[in-house]
């Protein structure tokens, strides 16, 4: 008896009680696949991410390009980069933006997608958004083998990566031009025109064309080629077709200005403010509103030292936050309210135009003269913000100037360039500059590369640099690369570092940065 | 329970739960009923000596266990009873340890009982399984500690787990800073797993318990600290502890015991009358440490005042040196507990009740904890013996503290200088329209709150229901062999709730209205496990014992949130008025571990001991087939005995093993896994940040051990020794991929870990009088660890995703803990060198530190004189350092005693420029220190590095026990207890910098955020808890 016992429990344990052990462990909160199914969903997590979702416009973008394209000054003193002091742990963050949260979305529907389908095209597009957002702030980064799954990744010059772009782009607008007419493609899921595809058209090839101007001095043949092709493919050209994307209260993914806009820690920057009010700018009410301790248009100069923030008028309470679009003060509570699921802004009419003109300015054909061009892009912004044709007609004519925005700094007018078309060429150029700034608003990624390869619009230097790589009068020219490369891609960033052209530091000038 | 006998296991395992309750049924059936009485009693007699000096003792206690008969030795020793083969004989005597034998065939027995002061002599521990073992066979190193020890002076946290700080030589604990009801980190012998676990197993009875932690600190981003499973363990009901060290001790518990394990028996029933046990004691807690600051300036920036500023760097002002401590309270904890217990000798009954109230410094922030403990063992027709045991606890914790570096402690520290009470009491207004609270805070931040806010207006509030159940059954087939057939479930249900009003910042996107949320967190762990246990004499010199085991363990967790971020009617904390309603599902754990198992004990003449075991797990988180084996041998030689040795050489033993144990890995590794979020749109799909390993292997860990014990002078000196060597082969090891392969991380089999080290402990009895006495002992332990290999693909790891302040990194050729961060630069002749600005140029990615001490020591000592006792413990650590961002908060504000120096500039930085020359320029505090910290969260790790040596009085106790002669007391003693009193010594900044004096550490240095594998960096966290208390123990 006691033998037997022993040998059935033995048995029992060399018999197989493992079958249940794969469905055990098959985690049912989790998907297994991105097919098909995900991959709409996938979409909208590339989409969201790559226009920087809350949880990183903050760091990754309010912080950063939106300073360095000095729409706003930092009216706190708990964070330094309006001195150019760097953060390494947020520029990680912008590669989580694309490299985690964005590219394995997009490569898994690019590869899993029908060839030339709707769904690839967008995936595309999609991909180079992302990507040259990145790319015009690091410079190479590791991009022909993003998204894969291997211990080192090389990094890719900055060259090969916008010819890359402009083929995809050209791809994509090809395939999507070959589908029939009112195919929808991601529908539901398409935060941005919910698949529509000849909006898709327009924003590939307006893209395009930016590319395009971004290397119009390092490469003007190839920028031509570009322009002109995707003009005559089509472009935005109103504003009924702008790009926004659509926000939401669930999960994490409210509008991330709006939310930074209330904790309230920067306000209208100096140099915005000497345009905007010299201007008299339509926009001004628009893109700011009055301070709320004493009711008016105020704002601050970028890189101020801690002691000048002592000074109240440096503080947020009397300075300018960005408009009611995204925040509005309750007087009761003292407190501002975000707006959390407004649309939150990606490409505009407006910019395509003011593209146009320099292109036009350059020679290329864009489809109409430098000065129409022109003058239509300002038509567009005013209209997309609210401005009435009496007042358009008042702009475009304007003899203003910029004037002396009436900072703590006394500052004067940052610049003298005039609103109606000028007769010389230098200042037509710096028209165009500064206008396509004030059309990109809030779009500071964009307007800091514009302002990096233009030098326009001019602006006040920072009152203190505490970046010794930076010296004072001195603009930042990009970002390191993120610390953590230096553990888990030590060989590649070496190789890396070596395509830069210079250190690895704020003050190396980009690829396509080679204006002075 | 006959059916249960020749049931197949098998079938067990196929159907579950109906058979577990059948046989819990029948336990608590049979509870009630009553045994008969076993046959075949014979006279036993013998003779009880002292063991060390073989004087026949007289009057010793003489009992069948579980039985009614008893008797007493006589002037020469000896005794005569009725007993049965296969009986216990209890032993017991003042002053000597109790000891049992099991009557065999023969009829006559010699039984030495070994002076209680070497209790470990003859000392029966708790190993593996339950299984009872002598001390002197054991092949590996254990330590016991009694109740006494344990529950005497308690931790503020109520952790258990914290009263073995320097009692245990090699444990290294870490409390999470995190108030009543915190985790606690317990590492026995270094940390032998990259990714992995390096807790010790915690096991009860016999069964291991669910210790796993809710989500644990991996930054020094805000975070609230989870509790853990030993924080539910109720001290008053606890008999003792038996530490299990080695991978060795724990063969037979499997991988989870790999590190370790922390073998805890209850008090159970004991036959005779009703006796009734109470034990209550108060204590008043308060900050322990608080950090310097300094008292001079206030708010402002460059040396002028800013009323809005933040900073504490403006010009001198009237300022308030209490004001960060006026927030913190002197907390009153209450714990009662009463127990009784008594029964027949066929069944005895065990019941109690404790109730503790743990009052943390913040205000608001208190554990209620009530435990229930029934137990009841029974013995029927003299051979099935039943063991059953249901314990249930509730336990909340209200305002949980937010910790890190925004949570509410930092906001407490980082408040300016000149800021009175009454200012920071102001802390809300009241919105005239809506009536409710709107927040205050004195400058503008989207990152801090007023502290006032934190605690009044934000809340986290825990609360668990755990219930554990034991039963088990024991039958003596023949007189050599014994079946056990043991449940085991445990089971708690967390409901965590959060609310934080309307206006919120500090935890990052609290929508209009508020938030709130509940979260639900549901584990269990069923365990069934069947031992077959035999003992057989094989010769007249040889004897042997033996197990044969199978087990089925399962282990579930299901966590799911449901978040009302957005409120429609603002601050109604409910989820009927969330503006999006949302339900996350936080995480889902299920898991299946079969094994089977044996262990033999070869035993020759009672000295010579050898032992082996081997062991086959199935887990399901493994590819097929799922299956691994591990073996380990041991022996030991208690040369006293063997030998003829000097008479001042009570006992002399030497052991040495070799072990290896295998461990699975987490759940769903195995394949791609995507997530869902909520999101725009339809919501998300993402591929998650860890990259699926198909082929995953087991783990692999090998330990070899060998140790001595000698007691001499009659047992009034002794001494253990340990070395020991451990490597963790084929680790389950996350890996870090390059950023832009868009993983985080992958989950390899690779690495190599070396864990050397040496534990000693000594003890002694130096003065041993009518009326006076001293007892004590020393702990030493030192551990060194080596990365041998880490992989071929890298040779390095982050043990976490943060690099603020410093990383966590395994680096192939270094220790485990290397910290990793912002250094300042040397050039090649050694200077420091310093930019054009006058500050340091630094240089990333630089050790600056590794987390783990060099060496650990504790000294205890208990003087008795008459009733008196005195008892105090004083331990300390060498080495380690920790990176502290309190203090680069404390720097970035210039709140720290030390930014008082260079208000005014003239401090050159010793060091030379990039061409060399020495550094002219002079710049000031504030720019030194906004500089090096880069606003605090951020800062450079190596200006904030500190090492954590450190010695401490950390416990202390005065007793007094009241004669008694007869009376309803049997026993009455009242202690007055101090726990965690002062420091003798804290660790200094590692970084000098000549013309700064070097900076004490500012918090505690054995403090952390959480218990998980990031440790060494610090932020925000609670400071220290000293403790005074009035203990009670009453028996009647």
């Amino acid at each position: 008896m006691k033998k037997l016992f022993l040998i059935a429990f033995a048995a029992s344990f060399t018999l197989s009680c493992t079958d249940n052990f794969k469905e055990l462990n098959t985690n049912p909160g989790k998907l297994t696949e991105a097919g098909a199914r995900e991959m709409p969903f996938m979409f909208s997590r590339a989409q969201s991410a790559a226009a920087m979702d809350r949880s990183f416009y903050q760091t990754v973008q309010n912080l950063g390009a939106d300073l360095y394209a000095q729409y706003y000054a930092l009216s706190v003193t708990s964070f330094q980069t309006d001195r150019y002091v760097l953060t390494p742990d947020w520029q990680r963050r912008f590669w989580t933006v694309v490299y985690a949260n964005t590219a394995p979305q997009l490569k898994a529907i690019i590869e899993n997608a029908a060839p030339a389908s709707g769904e690839q095209a967008l995936a595309n597009i999609l991909w180079v958004y992302a990507f040259h957002r990145l790319t015009d702030h690091f410079g190479p980064v590791p991009y022909f083998q993003a998204a894969d799954p291997v211990e080192q990744i090389p990094y890719d010059n900055q060259e090969a990566i916008y010819d890359d772009f402009f083929k995809r782009l050209d791809q994509a607008v090809a395939d999507l031009k070959a589908l029939g007419s009112g195919t929808q493609v991601f529908q539901g899921f398409d935060l941005m025109y919910n698949g529509d595809v000849n909006n898709w058209i327009l924003f590939a090839n307006t893209l395009r064309l930016r590319l395009a101007l971004r290397i119009a001095q390092v490469s003007p043949d190839r920028a031509q080629q570009e322009a002109e092709a995707a003009v005559a493919s089509g472009v935005l050209t109103n504003n009924g077709q702008n790009a926004s994307l659509a926000k939401s209260l669930k999960g994490n993914d409210t509008h991330g200005l709006a939310q930074t806009a209330a904790w309230n820690e920067f306000a209208m920057s100096s140099t915005i403010a000497s345009y905007l009010k010299g201007y008299n700018d339509p926009r001004l009410g628009r893109y700011f509103q009055p301070d709320v301790t004493n009711g008016q248009y105020n704002s601050l100069r970028n890189g101020l030292p801690p002691s000048a923030l002592n000074n109240p008028r440096n503080n947020s309470s009397q300075n300018s936050n960005i408009g009611t679009y995204w925040v509005t003060w309750s007087a009761s509570s003292s407190a501002w309210t975000p707006n959390l699921e407004a649309r939150q802004h990606v490409m505009s009419a407006a910019e395509a135009w003011f593209l146009r003109a320099e292109g036009a300015l350059n020679g290329w054909n864009m489809g109409a003269a430098a000065q129409e061009c022109y003058e239509q892009g300002i038509t567009a912004s005013l209209t997309q913000w609210g401005a009435d044709e009496t007042a358009i007609r008042a702009y475009l004519t304007s003899t203003a100037l910029p004037a002396a925005p009436g900072d703590t700094e006394n500052s004067p007018a940052v610049a003298a360039t005039p609103i109606a078309w000028a007769a010389d060429e230098s200042t037509r150029r710096e028209q165009i500059g500064v206008q396509k700034w004030l059309a990109l608003f809030p779009d500071g990624m964009e307007a800091w590369a514009e302002f990096r390869r233009t030098g326009f619009p001019k602006m006040y230097p920072v009152v203190q640099s505490d970046n010794a790589d930076l010296p004072s009068g001195t603009f930042i020219k990009r970002l390191p690369f993120p610390i953590v490369e230096e553990n888990n891609n030590a060989g590649e960033l070496a190789k890396g570092r070596a395509l830069l052209g210079g250190p690895d530091n704020a003050a190396t000038s980009l690829w396509w940065d080679v204006n002075e | 329970m006959t059916k249960l006998e020749t049931t197949n296991v098998m079938t067990i395992m196929k159907t579950r739960t109906s058979i577990y309750h059948l046989l819990l049924a029948v336990c608590f059936t049979l509870c009630c009923t009553a045994g008969l009485r076993a046959q075949e009693n014979r006279e036993i007699s013998g003779t009880v000596k002292d063991a060390a000096t073989g004087t026949p003792l007289t009057g010793v206690s003489v009992r069948v266990n579980g039985k009614s008969q008893a008797t007493a030795t006589d002037a020469s020793g000896r005794f005569a009873l009725q007993a049965a083969q296969g009986d216990v004989l209890v032993f017991s005597y003042l002053g000597y340890r109790t000891q049992e034998i099991t009557v065999g065939t023969s009829a006559s027995y010699t039984v030495g009982l070994q002076p209680a002061e070497a209790e470990e002599l003859g000392e029966v521990v708790v190993t593996a399984l339950g299984i009872e073992r002598k001390t002197r066979s054991l092949s590996y190193a254990t330590q016991q500690l009694s109740a006494d020890q344990l529950d005497e002076v308690r931790d503020n946290s109520g952790n258990i787990m914290n009263s073995l700080s320097g009692k245990v030589a090699g444990a290294v604990i870490t409390p999470a800073a995190t108030g009543p009801g915190g985790a606690a980190r317990v590492v026995l012998r270094g940390n032998r797993s990259i990714s992995g676990n390096n807790n010790a197993l915690i096991v009860v009875d016999g069964v291991p318990i669910d210790n796993s932690s809710n989500p644990q600190a991996n930054s020094t981003f805000n975070s609230y600290g989870g509790s853990d499973g030993a924080a539910n363990l109720n001290p008053d009901d606890i008999e003792s502890v038996n530490v299990l060290k080695g991978a060795t001790a724990a063969a037979l518990y499997g991988s989870r015991a790999a590190n370790g394990a922390i073998v805890i028996t209850t008090k159970r029933g004991k036959e005779g009358k009703l006796a009734i046990d109470y034990n209550g004691g108060v204590s008043i807690d308060q900050p322990n440490l608080l950090m310097d600051f300094q008292n001079t300036y206030g708010r402002g920036n460059g040396g002028e005042a800013g009323a809005t500023a933040g900073e504490s760097w403006g010009a001198p002002a009237t300022t308030y040196p209490d004001n960060v401590r006026s927030v913190f309270r002197t907390a009153a904890t209450v714990n009662n507990s009463v127990n009784l217990s008594g029964g027949t000798e066929n069944m005895q009954g065990y019941a109690s009740y404790t109730n503790n109230h743990n009052a943390g410094i913040l205000p608001g922030n208190d554990l209620d904890r009530n435990t229930l403990n029934l137990r009841v063992n029974n013995t029927f027709f003299s051979k099935l013996t039943t063991d059953a045991k249901i314990t249930y606890l509730n336990q909340k914790i209200s305002n949980k503290p937010r910790l890190g570096d925004t949570g509410t402690p930092m906001g407490i520290y980082i408040m300016p200088r000149d800021m009175s009470e009454a200012e920071l009491r102001d802390f809300e207004g009241t919105d005239p329209v809506t009536g409710e609270p709107t927040r205050k805070y004195w400058t503008t931040s989207s990152i801090f709150d007023n502290p006032y806010w934190d605690l009044n207006r934000t809340s986290v509030n825990e609360e668990r229901n755990r219930v554990t159940l034991l039963g088990s059954a024991s039958y003596q087939l023949t007189d050599w062999l014994r079946v056990l057939a043991r449940y085991s479930f445990d089971r708690y249900d967390d409901k965590e709730t959060g609310r934080y009003y309307n206006g919120t910042v500090s935890l990052g996107s609290v929508q209009p209205g508020g938030q709130y949320y509940e979260t639900y967190n549901v584990r269990s762990e069923r365990n069934i496990d069947v031992l077959i246990s035999g003992d057989n004499k094989l010769s007249g010199d040889f004897s042997l014992t033996y197990n044969l085991g199978g087990s089925v363990l399962n282990r579930k967790s299901n966590s799911l949130q449901n978040m009302a971020n957005g409120l429609s009617i603002p601050n109604q904390f409910n989820l009927s008025f969330a503006t999006t309603p949302a339900f996350n599902n936080v995480s889902i754990i299920e898991r299946e571990l079969q094994s089977i198992y044996g262990s033999a004990q070869l035993n020759f003449r009672d000295y010579l001991y050898l032992d082996v075991s081997a062991r086959n797990d199935w887990s399901s988180t493994l590819p097929s087939p799922h299956s691994y084996f591990y073996p380990s041998v041991g022996l030991s030689a208690v040369l006293s005995d063997a030998l003829s040795l000097p008479e001042w050489v009570s006992f002399g033993k030497v052991r040495a093993s070799y072990t290896e144990v295998g461990n699975d890995a987490a759940p769903y590794l195995l394949d791609q896994l995507y997530n869902f979020s909520l999101g725009a749109g339809q919501g998300f799909v993402s591929r998650d940040l860890t990259r699926a390993i198909s082929n995953l292997k087991p783990e692999n860990t090998q330990a070899y051990e060998v140790g001595l014990d000698w007691r001499f002078f009659n047992n009034r000196l002794g001494i253990e020794a340990t070395f020991y060597k451990t490597n963790t082969i084929n680790q389950l090891l996350y890996i870090g991929l390059p950023l832009a392969s868009g993983y985080s991380q992958q989950y390899i089999n690779a690495g190599n870990i070396e864990n050397k080290g040496i534990e000693l402990q000594l003890n002694g009895t130096p003065i041993r009088g009518e009326r006076f006495s001293w007892t004590t002992y020393v702990n030493f332990s030192r551990n060194v660890n080596e990365i041998i290999k880490l992989s071929d693909q890298s040779n390095r790891a982050d043990l976490s995703t943060s690099t603020r302040l410093a990383s966590v990194v395994a680096v192939e050729g270094g220790s485990y803990g290397d910290l990793y961060g912002y250094a300042w630069e040397k050039d090649a002749n050694g200077n420091h060198l310093v930019n054009d600005a006058g500050l340091p140029i630094v240089k990333a990615n630089t050790k600056i530190g590794n987390f783990n001490p060099d060496f650990l020591l504790g000294w205890g000592n208990t003087l008795s004189y008459g009733q008196f006792s005195l008892s105090f413990l004083i331990d300390g650590r060498v080495g380690g350092e920790m990176v502290s961002g309190t203090d680069s908060f404390l720097g970035a504000y210039g709140l720290g005693d030390y930014t008082a120096q260079y208000r005014d500039g003239g401090l050159i930085l010793p060091g030379v420029k990039a061409d060399g020359t020495p550094n002219t320029t002079a710049i000031d505090a504030q720019k030194f220190w906004t500089a090096v910290s880069q606003n605090g969260r951020d800062a450079w790790g190596e200006f904030f590095t500190y090492s954590t040596t450190n010695f401490r009085l950390r416990e202390a106790s005065l007793g007094y026990e009241f004669p008694l002669n007869g009376g309803a007391f049997k026993r009455a003693q009242v202690s007055l207890t101090g726990r965690n009193l002062f420091f003798l010594y804290r660790g200094k900044s590692t970084l000098d910098i000549p013309g700064m004096q070097r900076r004490t550490i500012p918090i505690d240095p054995e403090a952390a955020l959480g218990i998980g594998n990031y440790q060494g960096v610090e932020a925000g966290l609670l400071p220290s808890v000293r403790s005074f208390g009035l203990n009670v123990k009453l028996s009647f």
